[in-house]
């Protein structure tokens, strides 16, 4: 019998990988179209976000940049959308740059979706999209010396002088808050090293999974007040604003791939232990 | 909106097809993504950066005089009116002839495609290296040598502390984070031979980095499986009749011509670049 079990290990073991393929595809899938429902817990840090959201006073003037284009958008799009719900829900003046071009597209997306469509906002009163320049970190240390000398024009180009809640905003110490939504460089630690630290303004950030690593030592600092972590930390924001959205939807499939490659891994390492003992016996 | 949605899901599966092996669909979307990046960065960069703010300050509208020699020179480009519209660019800037330096290094970069003209590309190259460097200079040192030195020092028994906490701060973490920092820098000092109690102790070291790994590859693991959802729910969205089935269609479509491919290519020697196994 554990001859048995260990031949068909060993089986497993040299199975053609794009079997493998097949079936984290289908543990993907078929959550999604048979949703399980797991429970969303929020960690500390995705707490922490929303507790710095929370502590803004209303018609306080947050900057959020994006950082991240459809290659990302399924990990940092639903974080965006969340927040962007949270800061309009506490009446918040959002103003959007983005450091990526294709941020823009995906900020012009998430703003109609939200402040449009679901909010009924004004733009030029409520938020404004001042849109993409390029320049990396160049950038982020220009709009903490000078707004106007980078964005004369916001992104539909009205004239940065002509928008109302536009007055009084020069620098990056006008604002009360800072969120990055980050999918590299130029990102996070850009705005940490550029603009959260040099000028005091408090900062949050989304990132995608393979970047928490590197983000984490900021947060743990205290120079990044709490981090949404990829899609489970979109999930859990939007279990604590209480508005599940694309971030939740997409937890169950989370779950059980990791699971079925927690899977794959334990068998792997059978098999090459095995193996391992084999070469030796021989 | 309907095409869109077809191109969207052709694109998606000829990229996923590689996962079966390299293949025609993959190659087009390959080129396709290649030749869409290219081109909208490039138009991004000069309507948002070149055309306004460089151009915008050689040429300002608020200063326009037609019968200036710089402005007889700026309507000589008045065939790209979209570029150089009548009567000087109105982004809201003054006219800042400096702007030139910035332009004429950016032209310099660009004669890197010509042989004979090359070497003009290093002024460009260093200038951007040279500022680059002194703006990272003091963003690493700012926030990660001296924030994270602060941040690090901190009081390991704070009473107000728990003793021992899964999450959070606690006088247990506060050990954990000191012994795996010291012990992290000494597997970096190469100066001594790694053996005896400094070997013992570098080997911790290595267990913190290890276990920093491992983490890493759980998020790397966990992005790519978000983005695989993402895709997916894109292509459940598609498959509706609103699209008419175009997942379901185009999935059909590419299964039976590589199906066929494959049945046509039975019995030659095939490289597979996916399985790469020799056994």
């Amino acid at each position: 019998m554990m001859k048995y079990i260990i031949e068909l290990i060993l089986s497993i073991g040299k199975v053609d990988r794009r079997w493998i393929f097949l079936v984290i595809g289908l543990a993907v899938l078929l959550p999604l179209f048979f949703p399980l429902g797991l429970p969303i817990r929020a960690t500390t840090a995705t707490q922490r976000v929303y507790d710095a959201v929370e502590e803004l006073e209303p018609n306080s003037k947050v900057l959020v940049s994006f950082e991240y284009g459809p290659s990302t958008k399924p990990e940092i799009h639903p974080m965006a959308i969340a927040i962007l719900r949270h800061l309009f829900t506490n009446s918040q003046k959002v103003y959007v740059t983005c450091l990526w071009p294709d941020g823009q597209f995906m900020a012009e997306d998430a703003l109609t979706e939200i402040a449009e469509e679901e909010y009924g906002l004004t733009y030029g009163e409520d938020y404004v999209l001042l849109g993409f320049r390029p320049g990396n970190e160049a950038v982020v240390k220009g709009l903490v010396s000078n707004i106007r000398k980078l964005y004369t024009t916001d992104a539909r180009g009205t004239l940065v002088d002509q928008i109302p809640m536009m007055a009084n905003v020069n620098k990056v110490k006008d604002f009360d808050f800072i969120f990055s939504a980050s999918a590299g460089y130029p990102g996070t630690i850009e705005w940490v090293q550029y603009a959260a630290d040099p000028t005091g303004v408090p900062m949050s950030t989304g990132t995608t999974s393979i970047q928490v690593n590197d983000v984490m030592p900021y947060v743990q600092s205290g120079q990044v007040k709490g981090i949404l972590a990829g899609m489970p930390g979109a999930a859990e924001y939007e279990a604590l604003i209480g508005s599940p959205g694309i971030g939740t939807s997409g937890m169950d499939a989370q779950s059980i791939a990791h699971l079925v490659i927690v899977l794959f891994i334990v068998f792997g390492n059978i098999t090459y232990f095995i193996e391992t003992r084999r070469a030796k016996k021989y | 909106m309907v095409i869109g949605a077809w191109i969207s899901v052709f694109l998606t599966l000829a990229i996923l097809s590689y996962l079966y092996k390299d293949n025609p669909f993959y190659k087009v979307a390959e080129h396709v993504f290649v030749g869409i990046s290219t081109g909208y960065w490039t138009s991004m960069f000069f309507w948002t950066q070149i055309q306004p703010n460089l151009f915008g300050r050689l040429w300002p509208a608020t200063e326009y005089d037609a019968s200036s020699l710089w402005y007889k020179f700026y309507n000589l480009f008045g065939v790209f009116s979209s570029v150089f519209p009548e009567g000087g660019i109105a982004k809201g800037h003054d006219m800042h002839l400096i702007y030139l330096v910035p332009f004429a290094l950016g032209i310099m970069m660009l004669l890197s495609v010509s042989s004979k003209l090359s070497w003009m590309a290093r002024w460009g190259i260093a200038y951007t290296v040279g500022m680059a460097a002194g703006l990272r200079a003091y963003g690493f040192l700012n926030s990660n040598v001296l924030g994270q030195i602060k941040g690090s020092a901190f009081q390991i028994f704070n009473s107000d502390l728990p003793y021992f906490a899964l999450v959070g701060e606690s006088i247990t973490n506060n050990f954990v984070i000191l012994i795996g920092t010291i012990t992290g820098l000494m597997y970096f000092y190469f100066s001594r031979e790694h053996t005896g109690n400094f070997g013992r102790l570098t080997k911790v070291g290595i267990y913190f980095l290890m276990i920093s790994f491992g983490a890493s590859f759980g998020f790397a693991v966990m992005g790519r499986i978000s983005l695989l959802i993402g895709r997916f729910v894109d292509l459940m969205h598609y498959s509706s009749s609103a699209y008419n089935n175009a997942t379901l269609w185009i999935l059909l479509i590419m299964v039976l011509l590589l199906g066929y491919s494959a049945f046509m290519d039975k019995g030659r020697p095939v490289e597979s670049p996916v399985n790469d196994r020799t056994d």
